[in-house]
């Protein structure tokens, strides 16, 4: 197997294929695309690759492969030989295919709103921010009932899932779109556990967490 | 009634559970950010939420147990006093030790964390506070409203025929629970509940009071969007002090001590007597680096240097360690024999000579009988932030080995050498060192003879100098007093000769002049001195490279002129 991430280091769905296949310890060539300012996923060569024009776009072998929550669900399938990151059993594929379109909402709001700041994207910005609020807060009352339960992840099994991937480095670049995260507690602890996951790795603005409790 | 940034009263910002194992919790008071963490003692620690180097949030920073680390660059702050313990870019004895990051009050109690905006008024519990023994935290739910229109709000929930108790502190009793609004600014605020006792269900009566409260906070929110939003509070940050934020001067005369309690003096192993030392009051004792060492007034007049073995954050108290030595000049058998539990000593405030490095990639730390003392307390420290490193610990034999189960709670590598025969020490040493390669140092402490072979064996192993750390308690420079020069009294208004073969401190006491002295050797700091005018022979080994270039102190006791003419600051 060959596999080449077309990537942008700056890209939190980029980075959630680079954390994934690091926790999976796979090897991978990376391609680097210029997203910004060169507009490069927007190039003839590039939408020969994704017509939709966007990052990331992974190609194992033959297989060329695009949208990071479909790229997620493919690596575990293939690569995971413990089925646990994307698991089948089909009430809980439920709830990681229902975090996946939560991650995509995230996307369409803090990452919006990071945009805006960071890359001048023309973007509704109150509104884009407004919208990753609302979302935080409902992440943050199941993340807090959750760890009541004794879930520690954003579906039931008592390991992380894709679901946790797909929703977490918006989450933490929320900062870069003006999103404080002071008022959702139960999010913030839940991106500690995220950064202690064995196997992750950091990318500009996403850092590790202390180090988790010592099982003596 | 408004908002004001001096309320001295104490408000929750957080409940308990928000700080599980290894948490940065972040938090708002009055317009203040707050950077709430539990150290691994269980102490919480509520700060301003910045680094003082460059503002970076504290609350992205890494709670490595007894030390916050700032993530972007690497400063640390110690559990308790909030005290400076590294800068990355002083690997040395920096200004670390006197800054302190900026506190505010804390206090854990009822299942919450509660602070003050000031420190004026103590810790009071609510009215009713001691009915229950046990309290029950319901779901915290920030509002994005006014604090004053969020009580007033829960006020209007009550029944008619029960009307809510308003509490001082924006809390308010509706029939046995309770709620307190956190005043996070003039238009935010976060209601946070408390049930009295164990509810039948916790599942249930956590969901019931949380979509109760979000009705509430929608209804808030949707009123607050239809008025000018306030404010926002704009408390106003001072600068750190110069005194706190720069090198102390080292020309300070020494002479500036605690009072600390022997707590506990126990033996803690043949020949050695551990000793800890406490505040009276029970408050911690001002921030040390690994490596730190404190100066003990004796009961004798006599003064002895002693490192600390505590660990990072570790501030309650001092335990340092003590050698019986039959061949002692009486200043350990002193504190070996006469001073008891319960007794008050006097201490300096802890200085460093021995400065810890921690960005190397592997560490190796050898010690020799009571040398353990320093490199404990280093251990200590790398072991907190798993850091790497390597223990060597030499004794005669087996009941000689002092804090053994401090030494067995490390996680590092931890080698006892015991009884080793004299030809095998130094074969061991160069085994332990390896060849040198970037990144890597090596501290020692020990006596003379195993200071020198580590130093040598080193050397022959391509370590550099400057890889090498060790600390003198005893000079064995030989001294050179041939020297015959002047020296004017500044304060005293006296001019003395010194003639080769007698020390500048002989002179001056033998001109009437009472001066401070304990080793006299060059080792220890007491006869510190600050020099005016002159260029100054140093020949102890207390101050450093960059301390004797600056030629603004000196040793009386064994240093000297190569200048015809000295001032002294005395």
């Amino acid at each position: 197997m060959t596999i080449t991430l077309h990537d942008f280091e700056l890209s939190g769905n980029c980075y959630k294929l680079r954390l994934l296949m690091s926790i999976l310890k796979l090897r991978y060539d990376i391609v680097p695309v210029d997203f910004y300012p060169g507009r490069q996923h927007k190039s003839d060569a590039f939408l020969r690759l994704n017509p939709f024009g966007q990052l990331p776009v992974l190609q194992d072998d033959e297989l060329t492969l695009s949208d990071s929550g479909a790229i997620l669900a493919y690596l575990a399938t293939r690569y995971d030989p413990t089925g646990l990151w994307f698991p089948t059993d089909p009430a809980i594929l439920a709830q990681v295919l229902r975090w996946h379109a939560v991650a995509d909402d995230i996307t369409a709001t803090s990452s919006a709103a990071r945009l805006a700041l960071g890359f001048f994207y023309d973007v509704d910005l109150p509104k884009a921010q407004a919208g990753a609020h609302a979302i935080f807060r409902l992440m943050d009352e199941h993340l807090w009932f959750g760890e009541r339960e004794g879930r520690d992840w954003l579906c039931t099994p008592a390991h992380p899932t894709t679901a946790d991937i797909a929703c977490f480095p918006y989450v933490m670049l929320s900062e870069e779109g003006g999103i404080g995260r002071q008022d959702y507690p139960a999010l913030r602890r839940w991106t500690d556990r995220v950064r202690r996951v064995p196997g992750f790795v950091v990318m500009s603005g996403i850092f590790p967490a202390g180090k988790a409790l010592q099982q003596a | 009634m408004t908002l004001s940034l001096t309320d001295p009263a104490w408000y929750p910002i957080a409940s308990s559970d928000d700080l599980p194992f290894r948490h940065v919790y972040q938090g708002q008071l009055l317009g203040r950010e707050l950077a709430v963490w539990r150290a691994d003692d269980g102490n919480v620690n509520v700060w301003e939420n910045r680094c003082l180097h460059r503002g970076v949030r504290l609350s992205i920073g890494v709670n490595e147990g007894a030390e916050l680390k700032c993530q972007y660059h690497g400063w640390r702050y110690a559990n308790r006093s909030a005290g400076c313990t590294y800068i990355p870019a002083h690997p040395a004895d920096a200004p670390a030790r006197r800054i302190e990051n900026r506190t505010y009050p804390a206090h854990e109690a009822f299942g919450l964390v509660w602070s003050a905006a000031t420190s004026d008024r103590a810790f009071a519990p609510f009215p009713g506070a001691e009915t229950a023994d046990d309290w029950f935290a319901l779901r915290p739910m920030p509002v994005n409203a006014a604090p004053e229109a969020v009580i007033a709000a829960l006020g209007r929930l009550a029944p008619d025929d029960q009307p809510a108790q308003i509490l001082p502190g924006l809390a308010i009793r509706l029939g046995t629970t309770l709620y307190f609004v956190q005043p996070v600014d003039a238009g935010r605020a976060v209601i946070r509940g408390l049930l009295p006792g164990q509810p039948d269900d916790a599942s249930l009566a956590l969901r019931h009071h949380n979509e109760a409260l979000t009705k509430l906070r929608d209804r808030l929110e949707r009123a607050a969007v239809r008025q000018p939003a306030p404010a926002p509070l704009q408390p106003a940050f001072d600068k750190v002090s110069a005194e706190l934020s720069t090198m102390p001067d080292i020309a300070i005369p020494r002479g500036t001590t605690m009072p600390v309690v022997v707590k506990r003096k126990w033996t803690s192993a043949d020949g050695v007597v551990g000793f800890e030392l406490a505040d009276r009051d029970g408050r911690h004792l001002p921030t040390f680096q690994p490596g730190a060492h404190i100066d003990v007034h004796l009961p004798n007049g006599l003064i002895r240097q002693y490192s600390i073995t505590n660990g990072p954050g570790d501030l309650l108290s001092y335990v340092i360690a003590v050698k019986q030595e039959s061949a002692s000049k009486g200043g350990s058998q002193i504190l070996v024999d006469t001073v008891r539990e319960g007794d008050v000593l006097a201490i300096s405030e802890p200085r460093n000579n021995f400065p810890l490095r921690r960005d190397a990639i592997r560490t190796v730390l050898i010690a020799g009988g009571i040398g353990i003392t320093p490199l404990l307390s280093m251990a200590r420290f790398l072991d907190k932030s798993d850091l790497n490193y390597e223990l060597h610990y030499f004794t005669r034999a087996g009941e000689q080995v002092a804090f053994r189960s401090e030494l067995e709670a490390l996680h590092g590598k931890v080698v006892l050498h015991t009884g080793l025969p004299r030809s095998e020490i130094g074969s061991t040493i160069a085994t332990a060192l390896g060849p040198w390669s970037f990144a890597q140092h090596v501290y020692v402490c020990g006596p003379s003879a195993m200071l020198e072979s580590v130093r040598a064996t080193a050397a022959a192993q391509n370590w550099p100098d400057a890889s090498i750390h060790f600390e003198y308690f005893k000079n064995d420079k030989p001294i050179d007093d041939t020297s015959s020069f002047d020296v004017e009294l500044a304060r005293s208004a006296m001019t003395l000769h010194v003639p080769a073969g007698k020390t500048i401190l002989e002179v001056m006491r033998e001109a009437g002049l009472t001066v401070p002295s304990s080793c006299e050797q060059g080792a220890c700091g007491t006869c510190l001195t600050g020099v005016l005018e002159g260029e100054c022979d140093h020949q102890d080994v207390y101050l450093n490279d960059s301390e004797k270039r600056a030629n603004t102190a000196m040793m009386t006791c064994v240093s000297r002129a190569k200048s015809a003419r000295l001032v002294l600051d005395i």
